[in-house]
């Protein structure tokens, strides 16, 4: 049984009461900002689409316990009209002489053809082949919706080495999959996926989630930095520590507000940054700061927040090491450090 | 790192002594005491006042050799860790669990951690993290059952606002787990709570407040914290170094917090550190009065009755201190006045200790001497005391009496008055009708007391100092010519009254080993040798039978000799085996304890209805029998044959 039962129970009773006040419909959301791509700097141009929703989210496992995504989604998406705004949208930011990353972001899976029908999954893709200047194009999936069929659809229209599925890993070890998340998948649905996608010819960045419920901050890292052995191990190039910030109505908000969960600290994502890029200088270690130094996100004591958050930002879009070698100082280092072991005490160990 | 093996059956402490739902644990193989004491979080050069430190890697790295990198490390002197069971404990391979999830979840979770935890290697069996929820559990049984030393215990501080759950919580924890297992309270608590924690039976708390507060800009000190920037001068090292420093300013602290509390437990002073702490919360203000009104049996029978430690009554807690609650116990219970004794002197107690010490006590004798010297031995003299209401003569030298310290005499609280009434009446309920009561009080609160004689009994009182102070000439003058006047009458008796020691030792052992007992082990017979202050030598038939110990005023009875009482004694355990072997009573050696042996107690060692030894306990019968490794007692005397 890859699900908790009772964790299920209690994540979709939270997920009933706080879904009425779902929208009805919602228009494309996009942005630009800066990126990285293997070549070098680079723009993303960073779309989220309207759909429906995370099938797991819907499903009556509840999904994610910490995810709240669904609440932003639409209950009737409208495809025509989501395919004509991508269009509008790549028109008018495409530059000649700049090189792109697209991300296609559906807070759930584009793979999934409940969430988006096959033929407007073909219908976006096609929108993006016309650009030559879009040397990546990122997507995120569940395991279960990458199969050869899958990306098959999508080879007939894009160069599939561009492709990068993005799939949310958030831990190696199959125990907290089930008892802290509810991911509904274990860690050998991964890499079967991972084998899926890199023998299509395309490419797999893994999200791995700091810190889970339930967990103790000790033992996340210690969790992530064993995540990321095993998953470079299988052949993937990218990863993504993805820091919590607490989403409104999900288990880990109540959690969160009944004072039984602190989100990280920057001192421990400054750490890991450095920890992982010493260990696997090439992989690229994407470290990304929801809400960063407020209480729903990664902080520490409020006077060295900024400067590490952005310590952190700068390396993520450079992959150079030496910025990890800044001395930063502050008083909260010792408070941080006590925290941690009490807090393994009290959670006991992984 | 560890020696332990598996079914070697030994856990890590051992208790060293018990008070209350405290004690005092040591290694189990070198008797180095270890708690109470304080964990260093991480691992400090300056290791002196820490009983142990984690010693984790920091921050976590790729796992190399993680599986015996986290360890509890416990500071054993040099010379002792090559004797010791262990160095230390592991904590890395303990299994996922979360201790604050939803309750319905965390049962799945929790039967999980167990069925884990019982899977793993022995060394690695050391800590379990108990969430305070499950104490009840009957799954627990399964960790009890190991020989797993140490308990994380965790949710405590959600109750520090709820005194009927905390206390409740703590006497349920002791009840349920086995003396030898220490508890530790993990992450940032007050010194100010050591104490009152440490008497529910808290073992080991950490250093993380110093880290807490030295963060914050708060300079801690005995009287609490204050800012960084204005705070009471300290002279330690590290405040006046070039460079202050607040952290180990902050630990020293918290040393010095805990050593008080270490010292307080060896020299048996604890509930009066606790009755003054307190004061820092209403809970535990609070608290502690559940335990004395609730929970009284739970700790009165963990609560040594052999000390010879002064007991200062502060407050109205000291009149529920257990020490003081057992003594009204067993004088209600156990004391039976000679039966020769015509008349029954009721006196007021005195500051000096003991009483016949007193200024005031020698006018008493001398008036009662003046009075009539062939009436002194039909005497028996009851002093009315707070907070142990009655003194019988016999008992002065006995712990508490001879050690509590009152500030002021002659206060009483109605609860005291009425349950002082009780105790009198039912010790009066042993004399014969005839004999004739003298108050020889004075003042509001004895005569409340006395005035119930009249009102529930038929004896005749005379009051000796109705209108004057005790020792006034005028009630000294009054107590002589009454005591005249009934010599006078026909009350004397053909029989010879026994002689004052005698008197003492009989109450002294009914006391100590149970009602009836003082008369079976001493004759007329019995000669002494040795005068207060020293330790009197009891003899019978020309052998020793029996010490009188002046620093406590309890008894030894040599084995021999309590054959005599085996029956009757309520301090028996009973021994697999029919010769024991060492200079030590095991656990797995105690076929059944009595549960109203105190620690400290002398207890007598029965094999096939004989008593084969003499020895000192450690810890309660309640726990004896709770107790599947360790030391349970130490021999005094065994019997040759
Ligand atoms: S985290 Fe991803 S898989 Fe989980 S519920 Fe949210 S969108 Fe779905
Ligand atoms: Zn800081
Ligand atoms: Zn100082």
């Amino acid at each position: 049984m890859k699900i908790n039962k009772n964790l299920a129970e209690i994540i979709t009773q939270i997920r009933n009461d706080n879904l009425e006040s779902r929208s009805h419909s919602r228009d494309l959301v996009h942005w630009e900002e800066d990126h990285r791509l293997r070549s070098g700097a680079a723009k993303a141009i960073v779309f989220i689409l309207p759909t429906k929703g995370c099938s797991w989210a819907l499903s009556n496992s509840g999904g994610c316990s910490i995810c709240g995504y669904l609440y932003d989604n639409p209950q009737h998406p409208d495809f025509e009209k989501i395919v004509k705004s991508i269009r509008g949208a790549l028109k008018g930011k495409i530059q000649k002489d700049e090189k792109y990353s697209i991300k296609l972001f559906t807070s759930g899976s584009f793979l999934d053809k409940k969430e988006i029908p096959t033929e407007f999954q073909v219908e976006i893709l096609k929108e993006i082949a016309i650009y030559n200047q879009i040397e990546e194009i990122v997507i995120e999936s569940r395991p279960e919706y990458i199969s050869s069929n899958t990306i098959a659809v999508l080879s007939e229209v894009i160069n599939i080495n561009k492709l990068e599925i993005a799939i949310g890993l958030e831990s190696s070890n199959n125990e907290i999959l089930r008892n802290s998340i509810n991911k509904g998948f274990y860690w050998e649905d991964f890499e079967k996926a991972v084998k899926i996608t890199i023998d299509a010819g395309a490419r797999v960045k893994a999200y791995l989630l700091f810190k889970p419920p339930f967990v103790s901050e000790y033992d996340s890292t210690k969790d992530i930095l064993y995540s990321v052995s095993k998953v470079v191990e299988s052949g993937v190039d990218t990863i993504s520590i993805n820091s919590i910030s607490i989403h409104r109505g999900t288990l880990l908000s109540d959690l969160f507000e009944k004072n039984q969960y602190r989100p990280p600290w920057l001192w421990s994502l400054f750490l890991l940054c450095k920890e992982i890029k010493t260990q696997f200088p090439d992989l690229r270690v994407i470290c990304d700061i929801v809400a960063g130094g407020t209480k729903r996100g990664a902080h520490n004591c409020g006077s060295c927040d900024k400067d590490l958050i952005e310590i952190i930002r700068e390396f993520t879009l450079t992959q150079d090491f030496n910025i990890l070698n800044k001395d930063v100082q502050c008083s909260c280092y010792n408070e941080w450090k006590s925290y941690l072991i009490h807090e393994k005490l009290s959670i006991s160990d992984l | 790192m560890s020696k332990i093996k598996s079914g070697d059956k030994l856990r890590f402490f051992q208790p060293l002594s018990q008070i209350g739902l405290s004690r005092l644990l040591g290694e189990t193989r070198t008797h180095h005491p270890i708690t109470p004491g304080l964990i260093s979080i991480e691992n400090t050069i300056e290791k002196e006042g820490y009983s142990g430190f984690f010693d984790l890697p920091f921050p976590p790295t790729f796992p190399k050799n993680r599986k015996d990198t986290e360890v509890l490390i416990w500071n054993l002197p040099d010379t002792k860790i090559d004797k010791s069971l262990a160095k230390g404990f592991f904590l890395s391979e303990q299994p996922f669990y979360a201790s604050y999830v939803p309750d319905s979840l965390s049962l799945e979770n929790f039967s999980k951690y167990i069925d884990k935890f019982q899977s793993l290697d022995e060394a690695h069996k050391q800590i379990f993290t108990l969430p305070l929820s499950y104490v009840e559990s009957p799954l627990l049984d399964k960790i009890i059952e190991t020989d797993c030393s140490l308990y994380i215990l965790t949710g405590i501080s959600a109750l520090f606002n709820n005194q009927r759950k905390l206390t409740e919580t703590f006497v349920k924890l002791r009840e349920r787990l086995p003396p030898d297992i220490a508890i530790y309270l993990p992450g940032p608590i007050s010194p100010a709570y050591y104490s009152f924690l440490i008497y529910s039976g808290i073992d080991l708390f950490d250093n993380s407040i110093a880290y807490y507060t030295s963060k914050n800009g708060y300079f801690l000190t005995s009287d609490g914290a204050f800012s960084v920037d204005n705070h009471p001068p300290c002279y330690c090292k590290y405040c006046n170094s070039a460079k202050p420093e607040l952290l180990k300013h902050n630990e020293m602290i918290l040393k010095n917090a805990i050593g008080r509390i270490q010292y307080a437990i060896k020299t048996d002073t604890l509930r009066s550190l606790v009755e003054q702490d307190i004061h820092s919360s209403v809970t535990f203000a609070a608290s502690l009065r559940l335990y004395d009104n609730n929970y009284s049996e739970n700790i009165q029978s963990r609560t040594p009755i052999i000390s010879s430690a002064p007991l200062k009554c502060i407050g109205e807690e000291s009149f529920s201190h257990p020490s003081v609650v057992e003594f009204r116990k067993r004088v209600k219970e156990r004391y039976t006045p000679d039966p020769l004794s015509k008349i029954v002197l009721l006196l007021p107690c005195s500051a000096k200790k003991p009483y016949s010490f007193s200024r005031s006590h020698m006018l008493f004798r001398k008036a009662m001497k003046d009075g009539s010297k062939e009436l002194l031995n039909y005497i028996s003299e009851l002093i009315i005391t707070s907070p142990l209401s009655i003194v019988p003569r016999e008992l002065e030298n006995i712990f508490p009496a001879r050690f509590y310290d009152i500030p002021v005499t002659g206060q009483w609280s109605p609860y005291e008055i009425d349950e002082t009434k009780l105790i009198l009446l039912e010790i009066l309920k042993h004399y014969p009708k005839e004999t004739i009561i003298l108050n020889h009080t004075y003042g509001d609160g004895y005569s409340q007391i006395t005035e119930s004689i009249e009102e529930m009994t038929s004896f005749e009182v005379i009051n000796t100092s109705d209108s004057s102070h005790p020792t006034s000439k005028n009630s000294l003058t009054k107590l002589s010519s009454t005591l005249k006047e009934i010599s006078q009458r026909e009350i004397k008796s053909q029989e010879r009254s026994s002689v004052p020691q005698l008197k003492q030792i009989r109450a002294t052992a009914d006391f100590q080993y149970g009602p009836g007992t003082g008369k079976l082990l001493f004759s007329n017979a019995i000669k002494f040798k040795g005068k207060y202050p020293r330790d009197r030598q009891i003899f019978y038939e020309k052998k020793q039978v029996a010490t009188l110990h002046k620093s406590t005023g309890f008894l030894s009875v040599f084995p021999q000799h309590a054959q005599k009482i085996i029956h009757h004694s309520y301090n028996n355990l009973k021994f697999m085996d029919d010769h024991i072997k060492g200079s030590n009573i095991f656990a797995p050696g105690c076929a059944e304890a009595d549960n109203r042996i105190h620690p400290n107690d002398e207890i007598f060692v029965i094999s096939n209805n004989k008593i084969i030894a003499s020895a000192t306990a450690f810890v309660s019968g309640l726990d004896m029998n709770k107790m599947t490794s360790g030391k349970l007692a130490e021999i005094k005397k065994k019997v040759r044959n």
